[in-house]
């Protein structure tokens, strides 16, 4: 009798279908609505900028393999399509007139630095993408402040949400002075006439995406609802408790693309039900906590920031096993 | 009495059960095979050991190992003839045991209890215990060590779940021996001195819970259909709403759980006079041309049942003793019946999963899906990094190994495996004294 015909391991020997590299394809193709919309709004600039993020987002994974001496073969069979997410987030937190260099730097940054010196996807403490997007923010401040433009498709209700002159977004009135932006809340929705980065602007695209993730059961839409609710009514709160505040707040800047995308990250998040409520609701303070506190859009920042809090809730919020009982004093 | 739905338990999985392939087949009797190799290690605690010599003349249900202690179980011959051998084997799944090999003379002739006189709960547990019954589910407890426990228990309840998938010899028996089994249990009853009889079944067989409503003593149960049902804790929960206490047992909530297979047994033992000496099994997986429910003697070798299947299918891939979730993989198919097979598995690429593992993505998908409300991501990197107490932290000895994490697993992590390495490692700790 012939030894070791079959294959043997532990116990289940039936399994789901599921593995990492289909749930990274789902979130990239949650991601394709607005990558359309990025395009129809900002046409040939935005198309450049996801193109060119996505490809040196896969090259820097590759290149790290290869320099850490794998052979392309492997590499390709292991790509999880993790850094094509990273990869097409970061350009959807650009503006659309951002030099091409500036994802670049963003993507290596990201995927070498946060996640494959850390040990590749799994291991990275903070979200990559998120990293990456504060790295650029941080290292290249004047480019990415001065590359704005209006979309091609202006606002439906008139108006303009931002200012040539001082460089103000629709995110300003209500962070600074305390007043609602000229755009309506449905051009807040659409991203019609809205001045922002490249991905974050049509928020009916995300919402899209976001259903799909839902549908597929790759995040639980509570997350995203818990995290955009609270940082809206905060900051209902903080305006004197009215309401007309709440939708603006939710509508304009990253907060959507960041809440959907970015905060549901499966690596940066606490691993129970409980410990995502807390981290989601606590995430939505934070945010609406430092926009007030700054006057800057600081969804990335308050996500980078509650990131590194994760191991800090898993540590305390797990369940009780199935009958577990009180130790008795003795 | 009544059919009443079970309580609801919010953990655990679904699993296609694939019992289309087997269960509308009637069980069929496999013909004694030439040569039968019956295990002496058919049980939970010391093996049993032979008290008959190569050359020996054994006839059907004669005795041919003696238990060896309290937490042991005799072994009887399954067909006449000649003992050829007493050997140790390594079988499919690594494991080494002795057996005892008769070559089948092809005689007819049978050994009986002699017929029961009184029907007392001491002389019922006697005749169990004597007729080398163990629990048949799967883990081959002694059933007569079972029904002596130390309190008084006032609920019996029979596992009719049958959670694995492709099995389907339990579903079978219960459709085809509804009366053994009603007998069975009667009796297991008696031994335990219970009244109040609880009969769970999953809600995918509506058959059997028709079977059994006739039964007015039975309260039958029906389990919503979810894996892991048939796990002792979770179906006393479903059924009579007691929590099992992490590291007690059943009996610490004044339970007995027994298995279908068991009670038909403890039937055979006490009307009919009968030693345990065959099983019953499903054959199945797309790897097998003719998947079957057989009723097979105890020791034939998988070999012979392949071949009384019409063969094996060259997709296969995995063989697997028992279900897909808690079964034991095989690397070759040396295997010999024994008393707690439920089936075997022939597993073709499609429907096992053959992918190498990568990194964990903290997605918690184990965690939510986890039965026992343990962490087995934490459990898994705690035991990979050697560090037992963490893992212990986290619930590893609650684990009931049912596979929820690792079939859920994104990632295709072993969490099983790791999780039964802490358990060890924690035992020998432990009675290492630290």
């Amino acid at each position: 009798m012939e030894n070791n015909l079959f294959a043997y391991s532990s116990s289940p020997h039936a399994k789901k279908p599921r593995t990492t590299k289909n749930i990274m394809i789902d979130v990239c193709i949650a991601l394709i609505p607005a990558c359309v919309m990025a395009v129809v709004y900002f046409k040939l600039s935005a198309f450049l900028l996801i193109a060119v993020s996505l490809a040196s987002a896969v090259a820097s994974e590759f290149v790290y393999y290869l320099i850490m001496g794998k052979n392309f073969k492997q590499i390709a069979t292991e790509f999880d399509f993790s850094s094509c997410v990273t990869g097409l987030l970061i350009a959807m937190v650009m503006g659309s007139q951002t030099p091409l260099y500036v994802p670049v730097f963003a993507n290596v940054f990201a995927i070498v630095v946060v996640k494959l010196i850390f040990g590749g996807t799994g291991k990275n403490l903070v979200n990559p993408a998120i990293a990456g997007r504060v790295f650029a923010f941080i290292s290249f401040t004047a480019v990415m402040a001065s590359g704005w433009i209006l979309p091609s498709i202006s606002a439906i209700n008139g108006g303009n949400s931002y200012d040539l002159e001082t460089g103000a977004t629709a995110l300003t009135p209500i962070l600074s002075s305390g007043s609602l932006p000229q755009l309506s809340n449905l051009d807040l929705f659409l991203g019609t006439g809205l001045v922002g980065c490249i991905g974050e602007t049509c928020k009916v695209a995300l919402i899209i995406g976001g259903v799909y993730l839902v549908i597929k059961r790759i995040i639980n839409p509570l997350y995203p609802i818990i995290y955009v609710g609270v940082a809206g009514l905060f900051s209902v709160c903080l305006n004197g408790f009215d309401f007309t505040y709440f939708l603006p707040s939710i509508l304009s800047g990253g907060l959507i693309l960041g809440a959907i995308f970015m905060a549901t990250d499966y690596v940066t998040t606490p691993n129970t039900f409980l410990g995502n409520v807390i981290y989601f609701a606590i995430l939505g303070l934070v945010t609406t906590g430092l926009r007030v506190a700054t006057g800057m859009e600081v969804v990335s920042f308050a996500i980078l920031l509650m990131n590194l809090f994760v191991p800090l809730i898993d540590k305390f919020v797990y369940p009780k096993p199935f009958g577990y009982t009180k130790a008795k004093k003795s | 009495m009544s059919i009443r739905k079970g309580i609801n338990y919010p953990y655990g999985i679904h699993v296609p059960d694939k019992k289309q392939l087997t269960c509308d087949k009637v069980i069929e009797k496999m013909p004694a095979p030439k040569k039968v190799y019956v295990s002496m290690s058919q049980h939970i605690g010391a093996p049993a050991i032979p008290i008959v010599n190569v050359g020996d003349k054994v006839i059907k249900r004669q005795l041919i190992g003696e238990a060896s202690g309290v937490i042991s179980a005799n072994v009887y011959s399954s067909i006449c003839g000649t003992v050829t051998a007493i050997e140790d084997i390594v079988i499919g799944n690594g494991q080494k045991m002795k057996f005892v090999v008769i070559e089948n003379d092809g005689g007819e002739e049978q050994q009986f209890f002699p017929p029961m006189e009184d029907f007392s709960p001491a002389s019922l547990v006697e005749r169990i215990r004597l007729a080398g019954i163990v629990g048949l589910g799967g883990a081959g407890f002694p059933t007569a060590v079972k029904l002596s426990p130390k309190t008084q228990l006032d609920t019996l309840i029979i596992n009719g779940a049958e959670c694995e998938p492709y099995l389907t010899c339990d579903y079978r028996l219960m459709l085809e021996n509804t009366e053994d089994i009603y007998r069975g249990i009667k009796y297991t009853a008696q031994a335990l001195g219970i009244k109040k009889i609880v009969m769970g079944i999953e809600a995918n067989k509506p058959l059997a819970i028709k079977a059994f409503e006739k039964y007015d003593d039975l309260d039958v149960v029906v389990l919503k259909k979810q894996y892991p049902m048939g796990s002792e804790k979770h179906l006393i929960y479903c059924t009579t709403g007691r929590k099992v206490p992490c590291g007690k047992m059943p009996f610490d909530v004044g339970v007995c759980v027994q298995n279908i297979k068991t009670v038909i047994a403890i039937k055979h033992a006490i009307d009919d006079n009968k030693a345990l000496s065959s099983t019953v099994l499903t054959v199945s997986g797309d790897g097998i041309k003719e998947p079957k429910n057989l009723r097979v003697q105890m020791g034939t070798p998988l070999e012979d049942i392949i071949e009384y299947c019409g063969g094996k299918l060259d997709g296969t891939v995995k063989v697997v003793a028992g279900g897909p979730m808690m079964g034991k993989a095989m690397t070759n198919t040396v295997a010999y019946t024994r008393k707690t097979d439920s089936g075997f598995l022939f597993l073709t690429q499609k429907e096992t999963s053959l992918v190498s593992s990568s990194n964990c993505i903290n997605c918690g998908v184990c965690a939510k899906n986890c039965p026992m409300r343990l962490m087995p991501m934490y459990i898994e990197s705690y035991t990979l990094a050697g560090d037992y107490a963490g893992a212990e932290k986290y619930g590893a000895m609650n684990c009931i190994e049912c596979g929820s994490c690792a079939y859920n697993c994104p990632a295709k992590r072993a969490l099983v495996q790791s999780i039964s390495l802490a358990k060890s490692k924690i035992k020998e700790m432990k009675t290492n004294g630290k």
